[in-house]
């Protein structure tokens, strides 16, 4: 598996301008440390290697129904 | 008349409702000053058991300010689906209380209506966001009280102020007319006195409703009903490894209250919470995102921080976290609960904090310190199932301690059921603040 790149300070600050968003000064360093350990729970995700390829986010209400 | 401060909601159908509406308002007007749990209150409330709302459920011609600056001024133009059904129901609505701003924090700080503070102690947190239902509740100045749910905002209140709180399953009651945070993980449910109380109000309030879009066409079971004798799964060690040794303590002895225990394998955690907050972060910063780029500085430094984290986090991630969604709630209904019927666990793991080190002034450890409060509600929100918070001790500060049960999805009768025979053997939840 491809390693999870550290997310930079300015990467954060261009994807947030890019929809609009100004940062509070200071934000976008603390940011770029807070998303990686999202970033990497994500990735690291050992159900993913089993997750069926036609799994999609609505999946999930035909399991909650079932799951009773 | 028996003072309402110790009836339970059915007990106090027998009591005159002018006279119920009458002690509340008596003990509002002494405990107000002290925990800030009101925004504002009801000029001229129906007849009937008293309860108030977090300040998010719309009613037709009514401020809800949902905690915010931006929303102040807004006068809804419709009323919830759970306040319709509770006023069809002939409870009382006394007023609008106090929460997180939007929703979106876990302590109960409000930097725009002040801080909801702890009737235990009013310099601890009380818990968030539905801070004023959990303080009012505790103080006794309602019977119960609705919350939401999104990451634990109904259970930390309950825990952190000694009540009863039911996080309910993902699609159980309507959202219609409430603030919206994060849809795939939003929920109602009540803060009560007691788990008898929760299902009383749950009758009233669960059901399918056309007017959101993700409401459960499941049937809605009679809650006040008890079952057979439940199997409770927890992982002892895992609790008695990470948690205060209190809170650990208190945990375990409440434990033994349920006799047919089977140690597990503890879910992971924090996986699970992460992936909840890659979701809750994305949403709600969608959710926000107009405001966001036009209003910014109306929002709490705290708020804005949390919204600018959801600008961050790539689409593939988000849906990525929602497609694992259904595998990881079978793995916990398969594998974790196995033959049980529910999983038991602290509310908080740690010793409630004070409001000074989760603050605005919190200090460079505060991040670590939020994440030890929700560690255990979290994981409950991305898996859609609901959970019963209930009071199980005091620690040495004289603060609650809280224990946690989590069922099937739609399992809420026997959350409840669970938690009417645990109140049953003990007393904790009937200790009042002085």
């Amino acid at each position: 598996m491809t390693t999870v790149k550290q997310w930079s300070a300015e990467a954060i600050e261009t994807a947030c301008a890019g929809q609009g968003i100004a940062l509070a000064p200071g934000r976008a360093e603390r940011l770029a440390r807070g998303q990686q350990a999202l970033l990497g729970a994500s990735a690291a995700d050992a159900l993913l290697a089993t997750l069926d390829f036609h799994a999609d986010p609505t999946t999930f209400l035909l399991v909650i129904q079932k799951s009773r | 008349m028996s003072d309402p401060a110790l009836l339970s909601l059915a007990e106090a159908r027998a009591v005159p409702p002018d006279d119920l509406l009458q002690a509340c308002r008596a003990r509002i007007a002494q405990w107000q000053p002290r925990i800030n749990a009101f925004l504002g209150f009801e000029g001229s409330a129906q007849a009937g058991l008293p309860l108030a709302h977090k300040d998010m459920f719309y009613r037709a011609g009514r401020v809800s300010s949902c905690g915010s600056k931006i929303m102040q001024n807004r006068v809804a133009d419709c009323t919830s689906a759970a306040l319709e059904r509770l006023d069809a129901a002939g409870f009382a609505d006394l007023g609008r209380l106090n929460m997180s701003e939007f929703a979106y924090g876990p302590t109960g700080h409000n930097e725009h209506y002040g801080d909801c503070r702890n009737p235990w102690n009013p310099d601890y947190i009380t818990g968030g966001s539905s801070s004023g239902s959990g303080a009012a509740v505790a103080a006794r100045l309602v019977f119960g009280a609705l919350g939401s749910d999104t990451g634990g905002s109904v259970r930390l209140p309950a825990a952190a102020c000694g009540v009863t709180g039911l996080k309910t399953t993902w699609g159980r009651v309507s959202r219609h007319g409430a603030m919206p945070l994060s849809h795939s993980l939003d929920t109602i449910g009540p803060l009560a006195r007691s788990a008898e109380d929760c299902a009383l109000l749950l009758q009233a309030i669960a059901g399918f409703d056309p007017r959101d879009a993700i409401s459960a066409r499941e049937p809605v079971d009679d809650y006040s009903k008890d079952g057979p004798v439940l199997r409770v799964a927890l992982s002892s060690a895992w609790i008695e490894r990470n948690a205060d040794p209190e809170v650990a303590a208190a945990v375990l002895a409440a434990a033994r209250q349920f006799k047919n225990l089977v140690e597990v394998e503890p879910p992971d955690f924090d996986t699970l919470s992460a992936h909840c907050l890659v979701v809750m972060q994305a949403e709600a910063s969608a959710q926000h995102a107009q405001w966001m780029r036009t209003r910014p500085g109306d929002y709490s430094s705290a708020v804005r921080a949390r919204l600018e984290s959801g600008y961050a986090i790539p689409a593939s991630q988000y849906l990525e976290v929602l497609r694992l969604r259904g595998a990881w709630l079978e793995r916990f209904c398969g594998e974790t609960l196995g033959h049980a019927d529910l999983y038991l666990l602290p509310g908080i793991a740690v010793p409630i904090p004070t409001r000074q080190a989760t603050g605005p002034q919190g200090g460079p450890d505060m991040p670590r310190l939020l994440g030890e409060v929700t560690r255990l509600t979290r994981w409950v929100n991305y898996l859609g199932a609901p959970a019963l918070v209930l009071p199980c001790g005091f620690d040495a500060r004289g603060l609650p301690l809280s224990l946690q049960l989590v069922a099937r999805p739609f399992a809420e009768r026997t959350l409840l059921a669970a938690g009417r025979a645990f109140q049953r053997a003990t007393d904790w939840h009937r200790r009042i603040p002085d």
